[in-house]
């Protein structure tokens, strides 16, 4: 089912656009300064692990100009463990200290300094004698895992308890399989890398405190001061700016707490805002994951049995026991085992980065499908049409099962609500001319001297947002002149949030888009809203936005219904007027109804229309993609480059199509990215890191790749708003895939990202 | 800290003898200010020295000199530079996407660090000279002699660079450069710059191979035996690859931006190219 | 502290500085002008692109002191410097949707507009040089090239209607 649209649809520009376009925008780190504010510097720790067995903080705190001084001596120790609903990241020390005398990655936070200007604080910090005891530190989730091995952090096990989906019978299907084919992969160390820089302002008046960040997690953060601080709700307000691009990074992290906590001391309002390199290595990176994936195939191709383990690194701090994914099931067997343990390391904390578990556990189902299918001599694209997920199919792998599981001890079957997988692989697949590129495995499609293409495909998924991901608040206010106000607590971090739910608003009210105007980033004014993550806007949070926006012009219609002296039921709204369907020219203008007085009050008409919504938990709309990329591998200088890169995304309904082919082609920047140049480098020796910045944290420029090719399937979605599912997040998730298997292709040996030109030379030599 | 904009160059002599090896001069601030934390505390006064008339490009006699405070753009755009005999300059620039840092990063500054740059390596291969200044006079010195180790040079407390001598090559000269590097905004991970001079049978009369910032010695390096190899020759597709392989003499660095193997993997690449250049530029 | 005088979008503005200071911090920070961006404070990233004396430069690189008596175009001037009408390049970038988070944007549009005022009718190649020293995180390079090239052509054709 379709339906005629009038807003939703349209490459419309960002509501902020002008803002962004003149430099007026403020992100958190150009917020204006505040009466008597000074500014907080970290002290970090040097060491992987180790204990604080002395500090000094005498001369610091004598310094001319500096205010105040905290060390975990300081008890800023709340209750913590209660914000520990499932979903939160942690990405730093939330069971322990705010500041604790057991220091666990380098990088770690030791003392904070408040003083009159940024120099300051970093003069006083240099005053801070510190005395460490080394401690044995580990830096490789399988030695953490290993009976006897050393704590790596002072509270729980270096490894969570294995979260599994189970369904079938493992055993029994791959007795049932011809053929086993078996692999391990792994991922570098990517960091979220936006360009701006997380900073923040804390500021208590009495007992309340206000925070202002840059942040997609404006409730989350609300929630966590709240615990850390034992106070009221009431009593912590938080305004978040829009983020200089996010991809996960600014989530709630400690620095804002410290912030807080200093600012107390400091009895001033404290700005702290991070350099480049405590963005790149104290805040977060992705989970590193470390995969074994067992996959049974008949000789005619079919799928029957899948196992797969996948640990992943979370470092010093990160908790994830279950990565948000749902990309077991893109294969439809009777019989799987998915297993995922969290493993903690001596290393910079990670936590969800764009793609998340969709993204890890895709690579390496799809490596392992890949050799499956040459094992049978299928051609990929075909092995991917034959056994992949359909529209109806479960999804077992559901997040929803395990929240069900844990908190309700619950075993829900979750419906997938559509799916366009097989016209994404068809249409990629026509694009990239794969079947004339497409020679076999391990086969180079076209060879020009030393130069060698190959052509590589991958599928993968996301979610759009889960029921347990809560609910959103929204409201929209109809203004005197027909314009409106829509309240919001979605994040903006270059998504469009505010603009795409501002269409579904306009859309539901037959206005325009700039007669909306959005309300977002303060926990006082905003109903209580998710994180704005696990590309929940368009699907989960557009339905509370729509139910909004319907419960107003439900109220507009009874107004109009009086006005015009006609049922309510049969009236409509189009082109910012009200009208009798039928007879069109029975009809009154948004702007007139709601400036004019009506008889029962005598006054004009006030509508404030809201919804608090989510998604039921027994459907899932998960977004569907299929990427296909032809690398070229230079054999004498060992360096590989893009040629041509399709990507086909079932995102439903595109409400935006160019907000969506930007996000489509981040994604292909970033997870190129992923796959070459960005990866952090540990030393092995300290577990620093040795490329903190852009000068060695090499992001994709706008000279390094060539345009990918972006194709919407859109496959209307019941469940979600005019038939739209999520985008953002997915967009990474199939890119890593379909550019390692050019690679095989291409030389006939296996890379796993990042590929280097060192990998690159080591697998050609054991060719020859 | 002292800020000082001299306006002649014996007030930045003086400047330069009064604060030793605690004043810094300072042309287009992009290296100093990339790294300004770390050298905050060695700097007691910074000398702004880019009113001090060096910026220039001309010919003499002598070949061609550039004022130290000339910008890589400037020599990128210059009739001296851009085509002709010299070229290279321009092409060396070329290799450094990034505009913004072109406008502001001057020779004189690329010739002092002699790290992950390109110019050294390119002025190298054309023997050119640093001309340097001080209270006590002026000298000119050999690149070679020049650098003494990453990030370091032979300048004396009190001398600055005035200006870079290259000198005329013989007639039937090309020249050709090479980069290599992770993205196309980065710094070099591996350059080579070369430099053939035929004689009249078309048999190579003079020939430099240099490579840059992959060096174990941290400064640009000419392969002697690569050099060799094409002397006397004729330069065709074999004797360059001969050339090529000769420059394992020339030991790379290992660190997490690349592995010694593939810089002088590089190398190898990075000579082979450059050379085609340089015998396709032959003029 | 040396007290400077610096012309911004032809203002004239007193602050006091140290000489290691940046021109980009004190342009954000003591005159409060926060349009130009500072993502990475080395010159790897252009979020803090400005014109000086017509020239892009990276303001994270530049000394304060050292751009005295220059004339410093920032992001807020360029309405300004086009009679307070939106840029034909902001224009662009609005419509053709050359951005995402926005962080990169004044940066791109500055050194664009530099590109534009010397080459009015730069090739898809020249326009990726002359912001080849710019990061997008968001990777809207695709949209950020389309808007300029627009831009470049909306701005020949009113030349040409001139
Ligand atoms: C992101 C980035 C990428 C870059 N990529 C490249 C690249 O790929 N290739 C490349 O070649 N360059 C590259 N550069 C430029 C290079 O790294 C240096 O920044 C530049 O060469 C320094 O020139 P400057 O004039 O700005 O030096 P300054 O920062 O002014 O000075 C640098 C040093 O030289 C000294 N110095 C300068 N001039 C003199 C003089 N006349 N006499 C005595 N001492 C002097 C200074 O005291 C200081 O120690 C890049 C720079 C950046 C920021
Ligand atoms: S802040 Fe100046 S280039 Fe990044
Ligand atoms: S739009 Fe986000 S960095 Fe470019």
């Amino acid at each position: 089912m379709t339906s005629e649209t009038s807003v939703v649809g349209k490459s419309l520009p960002l509501l902020d656009a002008y803002e962004k376009v003149t430099g007026k925008l403020k992100y958190a780190g150009d917020l204006p300064a505040m009466h008597r504010m000074h500014h907080a510097k970290v002290l970090r720790s040097p060491y992987a692990h180790a204990k604080v067995v002395h500090i000094d903080t005498s001369a610091a705190e004598a310094l001319p100009g500096v205010s105040a001084v905290i060390t975990h001596k300081d008890d800023i120790t709340g209750k913590k463990k209660t914000c520990g609903s499932p979903w939160h990241d942690f990405s730093f020390n939330f069971m322990g200290p705010m500041i604790s005398p057991e220091v666990c990655y380098v990088g770690d936070e030791v003392a904070v300094v408040s003083a009159v200007d940024e120099e300051t604080a970093k003069e006083a910090l240099k005053l801070i004698e510190v005395e460490y005891e080394e401690l044995p530190a580990i830096f490789d989730m399988e030695e953490a895992m290993k009976e006897g091995a050393p704590q790596v952090r002072p509270w729980g096990p270096n490894s969570l308890p294995p979260s599994l989906f189970e369904w079938g019978n493992i055993e029994e299907g791959f007795e049932q399989a011809d053929y086993i084919i078996e692999n391990r992969i792994t991922l570098g160390n990517q960091q979220h890398a936006p360009l701006d820089r997380n900073a923040c302002i804390a500021h208590w008046e009495g007992d309340s405190v206000s925070l202002w960040t840059s942040t997609q997690a404006l409730f989350w953060i609300r929630d966590a001061v709240t615990d850390f601080f034992e106070l009221s709700p009431s009593k912590v307000r938080v305004y978040s700016t829009p983020t200089g691009g996010s991809f996960g990074l600014w989530w709630g992290n400690n620095f804002m707490l410290l912030a807080i906590a200093i600012a107390r001391k400091a009895r001033r309002p404290i700005r702290l805002v991070l350099t480049r390199d405590e963005v790149q290595t104290t805040v977060k990176r992705r989970e590193r994951p470390l995969i074994d994936a067992k996959i049974g195939i008949t000789k005619d191709g079919k799928m029957v049995s899948q196992s797969y383990r996948h640990l992943m690194d979370n470092g010093a701090y990160g908790n994830k026991f279950d990565p948000y994914q749902s990309v077991a099931d893109i294969y439809t067997t009777e019989h799987a085992r998915v297993e995922f343990i969290g493993v903690a390391t001596n290393l910079l904390p990670a936590g969800c980065m764009r793609g998340v578990g969709d993204l890890t556990l895709a690579y390496a189902i799809e490596q392992t499908v890949d050799m499956a299918a040459e094992r049978v001599g299928m051609d990929p694209v075909e092995f991917h049409l034959k056994n992949h997920w359909k529209t109806g199919d479960i999804c077992h792998t559901s997040q929803e099962v395990v929240f069900a599981k844990l908190l309700f001890n619950k075993n829900p079957t979750v419906e997938l609500t559509s799916s366009g997988l097989a016209e994404c692989i068809t249409r990629g697949a026509e694009a990239m001319d794969w079947k004339n590129k497409w020679k076999g495995w391990g086969t180079p499609s076209s060879v020009d001297g030393h130069k060698v293409r190959g052509v590589g495909m991958g599928i993968s998924t996301h979610i759009s947002g889960l029921a347990f991901f809560g609910f959103n608040g929204i409201t929209v206010k109809v203004n005197p002149d027909g314009t409106m106000a829509l309240t919001t607590g979605i994040g903006r971090m270059g998504q469009a949030g505010d603009t795409t739910q501002a269409m579904v608003c306009a859309e539901v009210l037959g206005v325009e888009l700039e007669d909306i105007n959005v309300i977002d980033g303060d926990t006082e004014v905003c109903g209580h809203t998710m994180v704005t993550f696990g590309s929940n806007g368009m699907h989960m949070g557009a339905r509370a936005t729509k139910a909004a926006a319907e419960h107003a012009k439900e109220q507009i219609l009874e107004y109009a219904a009086k006005h015009l002296e006609a049922n309510p039921a049969d009236l409509d709204i189009k082109n910012r007027r009200i009208f009798v369907k039928g007879s069109e020219d029975r009809g009154v203008t948004l702007k007139e109804l709601m400036s004019t007085p009506i008889f029962e009050y005598l006054a004009a008409p006030e509508v404030i229309g809201s919804a608090s919504k989510g998604v039921e938990f027994d459907k899932a709309g998960k977004m569907m993609m299929a990427d296909f990329a032809e690398v070229e591998i230079d054999t004498r200088t060992a360096q590989m480059k893009l040629i041509k890169f399709v990507a086909v995304h079932d995102s439903g309904t595109i409400v935006n199509p160019a907000v969506c082919e930007n996000q489509v082609a981040g994604g292909y920047y970033q997870s190129m990215g992923l796959s070459t140049t960005e990866h952090l480098v540990f030393d092995d020796e300290t577990g620093a890191i040795l490329n903190p910045n852009f000068m060695d944290y090499k992001l994709m420029g706008p000279l390094d790749m060539p345009d990918p090719e972006i194709m919407f399937e859109e496959v209307y979605d019941e469940d979600g708003p005019f038939g739209a599912k999520g985008i953002g997040e997915g967009v990474t998730c199939a890119v890593p895939i379909a550019i390692s298997n050019a690679v095989y292709n291409a030389i006939g040996v296996r890379i796993d990202p990042p590929i280097t030109p060192d990998k690159i030379l080591q697998a050609l030599k054991s060719k020859s | 800290m002292e800020y000082y904009s001299p306006t002649d160059l014996n007030e930045a002599y003086s400047l330069l003898d009064k604060y030793g090896e605690d004043a810094i001069p300072i042309a287009g601030s992009t290296f100093y200010m990339g790294h300004r934390e770390e050298l905050f505390d060695e700097v007691e006064a910074v000398i702004n020295i880019k009113q001090l008339g060096l910026s220039y490009i001309r010919q003499d006699d002598h070949g061609l000199r550039i004022g130290a405070t000339t910008t890589l753009n400037e020599i990128f755009a210059h009739e001296l530079t851009s085509k002709g005999t010299f070229g290279i300059l321009a092409e060396t620039v070329k290799e450094l996407n990034i505009n913004e840092v072109r406008n502001m990063a001057t020779i004189g500054g690329e010739v002092c660090i002699a790290g992950e740059v390109d110019m050294p390596t390119t002025l190298l291969a054309y023997d050119a000279n640093i001309v340097i200044g001080g209270s006590k006079g002026v000298r000119e010195m050999s690149m070679a002699d020049f650098h003494i180790g990453y990030l370091n040079n032979a300048l004396e407390p009190g001398e600055m660079v005035l200006e870079v001598h290259i000198p005329q090559p013989p007639a039937n000269t090309g020249a050709g450069f090479a980069k290599f590097e992770r993205t196309a905004a980065d710094l070099p991970i591996v350059n080579v710059a070369t430099r053939i001079s035929l004689d009249n049978a078309g048999a190579c009369a003079e020939a430099r191979v240099v490579a840059g910032a992959a060096t174990l010695s941290g400064v640009p390096e000419r392969s002697a035996a690569a050099e060799a190899a094409l002397l006397n020759k004729v330069i065709d597709d074999t004797l360059i690859e001969t050339a090529a392989v000769a420059s394992g003499d020339i030991e790379c660095i290992h660190d997490f931006r690349m592995s010694a193997e593939i810089r002088s993997l590089w190398v190898k690449c990075g000579i082979e190219d450059a050379l085609q250049r340089a015998v396709a530029a032959v003029q | 502290m040396n007290a400077i005088n610096l012309k911004i979008n032809n203002e004239h503005y007193d602050v006091s500085v140290k000489p290691h200071w940046s021109l980009a911090y004190v342009i954000r920070e003591k005159v409060g002008l926060t349009g130009t961006k500072t993502g990475c404070e080395m010159g790897t990233c252009g979020s803090c692109t400005l014109l000086l004396d017509g020239k892009p430069v990276f303001s994270c690189l530049r000394m304060a002191i050292d751009a005295q008596g220059c004339d410093i175009r920032t992001i807020e001037g360029v309405e300004e410097d086009n009679n307070g009408e939106l840029h034909p390049l902001q224009e662009a970038f609005i419509q053709d949707h050359g951005m995402q988070c926005g962080f990169c944007t004044p940066g791109m549009i500055i050194a664009a507009k530099h590109l534009l005022e010397h080459n009015p009718d730069p090739t898809e190649r020249e326009v990726r040089e002359a912001i080849g020293g710019h990061l997008c995180r968001c990777g809207t390079y695709i949209r950020i090239v389309r808007s300029i090239l627009n831009a470049a052509e909306t701005m020949r054709n009113a030349q040409a209607g001139q």
